[in-house]
């Protein structure tokens, strides 16, 4: 019988705070991995300027590095006009503060985003980056052919075991929103390759909604598409959902120190929307015959 | 509602066991691609060939063009993205002033296509790929000309990643596109169709 590398995972704990805003605290370590996620956010429009604002305020309190985008940047063209409204302007303050911005695209993005020196995707539309004890694998899910694939299959087989893996794309392989759903078919691909090669959490976009999966074969899944789009009451709550929301804009803000990950979800006005600490899976090898 | 929402849940799992059991066996056998029968794959190979070929030698042509202009390194200037990729798009197009649908796509390698497109629509796998390409927002009542700027405006149709591994691997600068029932090849630096495929897809995707 051929080896088999398939991972045992055991959740050491999981829980969440139910807090307000106020009363949610992220640890603020030293050497801590600080950034903020933000999906379907390249309207133009007042919420996505909104969001942007809301953003700059809450980093008075958690000041966040780098920011993860799950695509569609830049609705409806790619003109220097639309880059001006729909990304250097909403976002400014964090630009000037020095915050980096890393880009995932959607279906409603120009593949020539990745010359975008501001996206800082390297010309490629596909990449992987490593901040502190995480290693971020960002995905084309608009177009994942047969190099893309053997590029992640490589660049997860060639991960260590010591750091966090996060993927993030576009396309949700889990979600209960109504307008798009799962990505079920995109799952087929690569969800084995995540389960094979240990990766920890997943942050896609899509569906103009926020929702905290439940982990899904070991798994975290977070959807955020609603950081600039809204699809108000689209989520329809279903087995899989550990918390949504779907009646404003929200963002992510997450910091990861050792084996825990804390997050945060705000709305556009300020609210806390959803909050809690994920404790890293610990993965024992199975035994092999 | 609820047992609504099981059944949706049940026919769901039942779909993907179905689909992981081809990708497994795909990754597993370190092909990229859904298996098929030793002589369809001859025959595919054949008839993908010619296509092959005639893509490369749009490659080469654009890499010449390319290399005529001002290399695009990443900017800050979006203007300067745009101008690039409009340089290009134009100088290729007056490069090839006749080119037409069919120039890359050829008749023997549309069978092929087409074979492979009715084999992706078939059954199960059928419904996710449809799936797929219906969260992807298609493209209704839109046609692209070859040799024309891909709109600025529309958005890029996902396209179903199993339909991916059946079609024959690209060079990075071009890339299949889906638009409404028409399977387009897409010149991705420049922008610009270079060859379309009319009606490849089922109807109602």
């Amino acid at each position: 019988m051929r080896k088999t590398s398939a991972l045992l995972l055991s959740f050491v704990s999981i829980f969440f705070l139910a807090a307000r805003a106020d009363e949610f605290r992220f640890p603020l370590k030293s050497g801590s991995v600080r950034f903020a996620a933000i999906g379907d956010m390249g309207t133009g429009d007042t919420a996505q300027y909104e969001v942007a604002q809301r953003m700059v305020a809450a980093r008075q309190n958690f000041p966040f590095e780098f920011v993860i985008m799950l695509g569609d940047n830049i609705y409806g063209g790619s003109t220097p006009r639309d880059f001006e409204k729909k990304f250097e302007v909403p976002y400014k303050p964090l630009l000037d503060a020095g915050v980096k911005f890393y880009a995932s695209l959607g279906n409603h993005d120009n593949p020539n985003e990745r010359f975008y020196k501001l996206f800082n995707m390297n010309e490629a539309t596909y990449y992987t980056f490593k901040k502190g004890n995480v290693r971020f694998y960002v995905l084309d899910s608009n177009y994942l052919d047969a190099k893309q694939l053997d590029w992640l299959q490589k660049q997860l087989q060639d991960a260590g075991e010591g750091d966090w893996k996060i993927c993030y794309f576009h396309h949700p392989l889990y979600s209960s929103g109504k307008t798009h759903g799962s990505s079920i078919e995109l799952r087929s691909l690569i969800e084995p390759l995540f389960i094979k090669y240990g990766v920890d959490a997943v942050f896609s976009g899509h569906d103009h909604v926020y929702e905290r999966l439940k982990p899904e074969k070991g798994i975290y899944y977070f959807v955020e598409g609603s950081s600039g789009q809204l699809r108000a009451g689209d989520l329809v709550k279903s087995s899989i959902t550990d918390y949504g929301f779907d009646s404003d804009r929200t963002f992510m803000m997450i910091e990861i120190t050792g084996d825990e990950m804390y997050f945060q979800t705000l709305s556009r006005a300020g609210n806390q929307v959803d909050s809690g600490v994920l404790r890293r899976p610990v993965r024992t090898p199975a035994p092999t015959k | 509602m609820q047992t609504k929402r099981r059944l949706r849940h049940a026919s769901q799992a039942i779909l993907l066991a179905a689909v992981l059991l081809l990708a497994r066996a795909a990754i597993a056998s370190g092909q990229n691609a859904p298996p098929t029968s030793p002589k369809e794959e001859a025959k595919n190979a054949e008839e993908f060939k010619e296509f092959l070929d005639r893509v490369q030698a749009y490659v080469n042509l654009h890499k010449t063009i390319a290399s005529s202009l001002p290399a695009l390194k990443p900017t800050a200037l979006p203007e300067m993205i745009k101008a690039h990729e409009q340089a290009l798009g134009r100088k290729i197009r007056e490069a090839r002033p006749h080119a037409k649908r069919g120039d890359m796509f050829s008749e023997k390698s549309q069978a092929a296509f087409r074979r492979a497109v009715r084999d992706e629509f078939r059954g199960l796998q059928g419904r996710l790929a449809r799936k797929t390409i219906q969260q992807g927002e298609p493209l209704k009542e839109v046609h692209v000309r070859v040799n024309e700027p891909y709109a600025d405006s529309l958005p890029f149709t996902t396209v179903p990643p199993t339909l991916l591994l059946r079609f024959p691997k690209l060079p990075d600068q071009v890339a299949y596109r889906i638009v409404g029932r028409d399977l387009i090849l897409l010149d991705v630096e420049a922008n610009l169709v270079i060859d379309s495929i009319h009606e490849i897809f089922p109807p109602a995707i």
